[in-house]
């Protein structure tokens, strides 16, 4: 299959009730670079103009974007515009994968090369704890002996299921705990609990953010987390490598869905993270677009 | 006639050691068994014994004014008595011989070298030493101590540990054991330096014999390294100790160590990031900063980077490093390596980096991440100490043969399910050394804190340290939070030590002022409250005085007529509730006048207002002279009630020397302090404070419903202008006079006019181009301080006593509406109240 060509639009506006006369914000907000993902163009505008704009690449291979405005502002808008090519992730066969336990003792044995990468993945983060409560609930899609693939598609669709999606249950503040035990939340709230699950049972998982294309094709319902960034979960599976699973909508990401970054989980990649000085309360407006522009030429 | 021999000369020397028990099975330092004193001590005994129970005590007592004059305080959180602790000192230092000293210094130099090894390799390198399978990627992975955003960032000239603190212990062979290590931020170098000073002074004789080395050259190597790893302005660099504030448990080393080192103690919202670079927010505009010198924890350095919640740190400090803009030592994240686990690893680690064997040995400490170690650690649990394997290790920790069945219960299971989180570490046996107690030496056990900086190439050890003293003699930890003492630490020379005078500071002034010479904006805004308060103190003392004395005045009289005006003047001014006005209530004023001397959850009490300037005292001791200093404390230590005197007389008492400690540190301020902006902020808001006050005074004065005259001369005994009157006038006090001298008289230091001619003066000096709040208009002086000459006073006064109150009364309520006016925009222009916000 061809590579599809995304044009993603992502602004994020801020209204202060005070003046704001220095403000630092760290953005990811440019999509990576990967072996399925081409970032053809990117740019972003911000308004105030920012007094300097500087970026490198972070410790998960992120590109992350340091701007600081100094004139007194009481908005401020970073609109980020991308073209992405994506092509087909791939999926293997179930059988293709190990059995879960044999991965578990991979990782824990293997301390090489990607596996190292990944086993950074298996420990608790400042968001994500590991607990028996996890493990416990991810038991039941993980008997023994099952193929790693099989297992983490069951605990997806439990999630799923067992998980409401409600944006009025959490916030970014809402410790997991508390979104387990309502059963509610967003996709951040999902891949969160996924992660933490594979996690409590020794497999490394990482956080993915992103955008998910929502114009839905004929037919097909609509998906939810269109308005706002989106995000899922990745696991890693050795021989083959990190597999993308979407929790919240309870499917394996191929084409529609974008990535921007990933680390451990939300806290790494937050896509705008800012200190000012002054302000108050604000008001927060995300708006994005993910506009499809069907499949590139070949060699484009 | 005979003579009488003199008897102090003939007196045999004491014997302090008589009595003294080294305990059974560990190492005494004093003694290799009892009665007999190790090599190196000798000397030392034999001056104690020389000097006797007596002038030890008095020497001891000494010791414990020049603590409590130096303000030298350790915070102890949750202490009821509050912050500031006196710190405890012992009188006998721990003695370290030269030749086991040069044993301690190799161990130490390998160690530093050692852990900045290992943080370049896992924060600037490619991390071979998870890669090749020299450490588990558990103790960086799992490991809260490991600041991603600081991966990748290498640490100007390869050095991560610019100082680094080991807890060293004895054990009964009399070994030197390594307890914990301190990489991020250690402390105590100060209080090791403080501890000198003070005991060189009370034991001078003591301490040029037994030729001690010196500190000094450490902390001059210390200071040169900082100033050589500024990453430009390299003739002149910026070097800033940042502190995360008052509130601190070590606030006062940092201020000490600042001054000391000469380089300005700032906060974190004292300085900014600009273009990647930091600067200080000063009155004069941003002045960049080469080099941070942190006392401020690893993660709350950076509330954009890392911890968010942090309001502490500087936001885009860390995008400041990664553009090598600026130095901070010790580097981000070197507090990783200070984890306990990293101990078991050392040995290993030394080998492979090193290609040395390990010369200090670690106390035995096995990992539970690993199968074989945990399961010594589940078998010998009731021996260990068990703690957390990452984090600071001042954390918790558990000892298995105490723990209750249920706890023990839990950390078993936490152990068994999240092994790699914990570690068991064998319990120390610590050596005692003796401590002057009761008039007498006893054991306790000891810990030394050892320093090594970077230096000269390489590292260089202090020579010397911070021992650490249990308060009890069986009290397995050691530590200045649960409250023990500490003592000075005499590393002996080899030879004489050349005889060189402790300085003061080892900054050279004219250096430090070319480079540097900024008054943070909060530091002005500091100064200025506390010219206001010490002011405002002033005053209150003096009505409280004038109060007092005519309440033990004998004669009736006058002093009774006096006493209902001065009721009457206090109810105006707020201090009483509005019924003292009439004569009735006065029964009452002994009883409140007692309140509000030392109530302190009264408003305005001489309590409360200590308070408030003993806090922002604190928050400036950097920016005053040594003696001012003590003047301060002075006021803190005076203030304490004294038992056993009657209340009033008590008061009164109190009163005096209140007034004096005041009257002292304004001499000390106006004779020392250099008069940059600083001086005059604090000027300033003395200034203002005193010609608010007399306004309100003279408007209460006037306004009570007794006879006007009985209040005159207590108002100028307030205003302590009486001298002056009597001198001039001859006369009983008369309302025109008495506001010629209160008011217009431009020479009375005391007198609206005067503190107007300085507010005039101050304000052209007030700085032009303040960065703190770009395009705003300039501060105007309130217009009552251009029109004061204009004004006829003595027409008022002739007015007010025909009966027509008004003139006079509008004078005076428009100089006490338009100065605080006045005061709100000082504040407004150069006192940047910068509230960080987290999204």
């Amino acid at each position: 299959m061809k590579e599809l060509l995304y044009e993603i639009t992502h602004s994020t506006a801020y209204a202060y009730a005070g003046s704001v006369s220095v403000s630092h914000h760290l953005l990811r907000l440019a999509p990576r670079n990967f072996a399925r993902q081409r970032c053809l163009q990117h740019e972003l505008g911000i308004d105030p103009q920012p007094a300097a704009t500087n970026w490198h690449i972070d410790y998960f291979g992120n590109i992350a974007h340091f701007i600081t405005v100094e004139c007194a502002h009481r908005q401020l808008t970073v609109t980020s515009r991308s073209q992405v090519a994506i092509s087909p992730a791939f999926i293997p066969d179930v059988a293709e994968t190990l059995a879960w336990q044999r991965v578990r003792k991979m990782c824990d044995g293997d301390h090489s090369g990607r596996a190292l990468e990944a086993h950074e993945f298996t420990y608790a983060s400042s968001l994500v704890p590991r607990s028996v409560d996890y493990a416990d609930y991810a038991r039941a899609s993980f008997p023994a002996d099952r193929p790693l693939l099989d297992a983490v598609v069951d605990l997806t669709r439990r999630i799923s299921r067992d998980f409401k999606f409600d944006p009025k249950a959490t916030s970014v503040a809402t410790p997991l705990e508390e979104v387990f035990k309502q059963r509610r939340g967003v996709c951040q709230d999902f891949a969160h609990v996924q992660i933490a699950c594979l996690r409590s049972l020794n497999l490394p998982a990482r956080y993915v953010s992103g955008y998910l294309e929502t114009d839905p094709p004929p037919g097909q319902p609509k998906l939810l987390g269109a308005d706002a960034s989106h995000a899922w979960t990745a696991f890693y599976c050795p021989g083959i490598g990190w597999i993308d699973v979407d929790p919240t909508n309870n499917c394996l990401p191929s084409m529609r869905h974008i990535t921007v970054a990933w680390g451990r989980d939300f806290s790494d990649v937050s896509p705008v993270r800012g200190v000012l000085v002054g302000g108050g309360d604000h008001e927060l407006n995300v708006a994005v677009d993910v506009i499809a522009k069907g499949p590139l030429p070949d060699g484009g | 006639m005979r003579a009488t021999p003199e008897t102090g000369s003939t007196v045999a020397p004491a014997n302090l050691s008589q009595g003294y028990r080294p305990a059974p099975g560990v190492y005494d330092e004093m003694q290799s068994a009892p009665g007999a004193p190790r090599p190196h001590w000798r000397g030392f005994i034999s001056a104690l014994d020389r000097l006797g129970r007596h002038e030890l005590a008095s020497r001891w007592e000494n010791g414990r004014r020049i603590i409590r004059e130096h303000g030298v305080t350790y915070n102890v959180y949750g202490d009821p008595q509050g912050m500031d602790r006196p710190w405890e000192l012992d009188m006998v230092p721990l003695l370290v011989p030269f030749d086991e000293w040069q044993r301690i210094e190799a161990g130490l130099v390998q160690r530093a070298r050692l852990f900045n090894l290992i943080l370049a390799d896992l924060y600037g390198g490619a991390q071979h030493l998870l890669r090749d399978g020299f450490l588990p990627p558990e103790l960086v992975y799992a490991n809260p101590g490991f600041l991603r955003p600081c991966h990748g960032i290498r640490a100007p000239k390869d050095i991560y540990v610019h100082l680094h603190a080991a807890d060293l212990a004895r054990s009964p062979d009399g070994q030197w054991w390594v307890l914990a290590d301190r990489t991020q931020a250690p402390s105590g170098t100060g209080y090791a330096l403080e501890n000198r000073v003070v005991l060189s002074r009370i034991l001078p004789d003591e301490f040029r014999d037994c030729q001690v080395q010196r500190l000094a050259g450490f902390f001059r190597t210390q200071r040169e390294t900082l100033q050589d790893l500024a990453p430009a302005n390299r003739d002149h660099p910026t070097v800033v100790l940042l502190t995360p504030g008052p509130h601190n448990e070590t606030y006062f080393e940092h201020a000490y160590l600042a001054r000391y080192l000469g380089f300005p103690l700032v906060e974190g919202g004292d300085l900014t990031v600009r273009d990647r670079r930091v600067f200080i927010k000063t009155l004069e505009g941003l002045q960049p900063v080469d080099v941070i010198l942190r006392r401020v924890d690893d993660t709350f350095c950076d509330p954009l980077e890392l911890r968010g919640d942090s309001f502490l740190g500087v936001p885009g400090l860390v995008e400041a490093t990664r553009a090598g803009n600026v130095t901070v030592a010790n580097a981000l994240g070197a507090g990783l390596v200070e984890s306990p686990a990293f101990l078991a690893f050392l040995p290993f680690l030394c080998r492979h980096l090193l290609g040395e064997e390990l010369l200090l040995p670690s106390v035995a400490t096995w990992w539970c991440g690993q199968g074989k170690e945990q399961q010594y650690v589940l078998d010998h649990f009731g021996e260990l100490v068990i703690k957390p394997a990452f984090g600071s290790t001042q954390g918790e920790r558990w000892f298995g043969a105490q723990l209750g069945a249920a706890d023990r219960g839990k950390l078993l299971k936490a152990i068994r399910t999240r092994p790699h989180e914990f570690i068991g570490q064998e319990r120390a046996a610590l050596a005692r050394a003796p401590v002057w107690q009761e008039e007498r030496l006893q054991a306790r056990p000891v810990v030394l804190r050892a320093y090594v900086a970077a230096g000269g190439g390489s590292f260089v050890v202090m020579p010397g340290g911070l021992t650490r003293v249990s308060s009890m003699s069986e009290d397995p930890i050691v530590s200045m939070q649960s409250g023990g003492g500490s003592k000075d630490t005499w590393v002996l020379a080899s030879g004489p030590v050349v005889q060189a005078p402790m300085p003061a500071t080892l900054a050279e002034p004219r250096h430090v002022e070319r480079a540097y010479s900024g008054v943070p904006s909060r530091v002005a805004e500091n100064l200025f409250w506390l010219g206001r308060y010490t002011e405002r103190l002033e005053q209150t003392l003096r009505i409280l005085r004038c109060v007092l004395g005519r309440l033990s005045d004998e004669t009736g009289g006058e002093g009774s007529t006096q006493l209902a005006a001065l009721a009457g003047v206090m109810a105006g001014l707020g201090m009483l509730p509005e019924r003292f006005r009439k004569p009735a209530a006065v029964a009452e004023l002994p009883q409140r006048v007692l309140r509000l001397v030392y109530k302190p959850d009264v408003t305005g009490s001489v309590r409360e207002l200590l308070g408030r300037i003993r806090l922002l005292v604190s928050l400036v001791r950097d920016r005053f002279s040594g003696d001012t200093w003590r003047i301060l404390n002075r006021l803190e230590l005076d203030s304490r009630t004294r038992a056993g005197r009657p209340p009033l007389a008590n008061a009164v008492a109190l009163i005096h020397t209140l007034v004096l400690d005041l009257a002292a540190f304004n001499g000390m301020e106006m004779e020392n302090m250099t008069r940059g902006h600083g001086w005059l902020f604090l000027d300033l808001g003395r200034r203002l404070e005193r010609a608010i006050n007399l306004a309100k005074l003279l408007r209460a004065g006037i306004a009570i419903d007794t006879r006007p005259d009985a209040v005159l001369e207590p108002l100028l005994e307030i205003a302590d202008s009486v001298m002056t009157y009597r001198r001039r006038y001859f006369a009983e006090p008369a309302l025109p006079a008495v506001l010629e001298l209160l008011v217009s008289d431009a020479t009375n230091p005391r007198s609206l006019a005067f503190q107007f001619e300085a507010l005039r003066a101050h304000a052209a000096d007030l700085p032009a181009d303040a960065a703190a709040a770009p395009g705003e208009e300039q501060v105007g002086l309130p217009s009552v301080v251009a029109v004061l000459p204009g004004v006829d006073l003595a027409e008022r006064a002739a007015q007010f006593e025909r009966g027509d109150h008004q003139p006079l009364e509008d004078f005076l309520a428009g100089v006490e509406h338009e100065l605080p006016v006045f005061a709100e925009q000082v504040a407004h222009r150069y006192f940047s109240h910068s509230v960080q916000r987290v999204s």
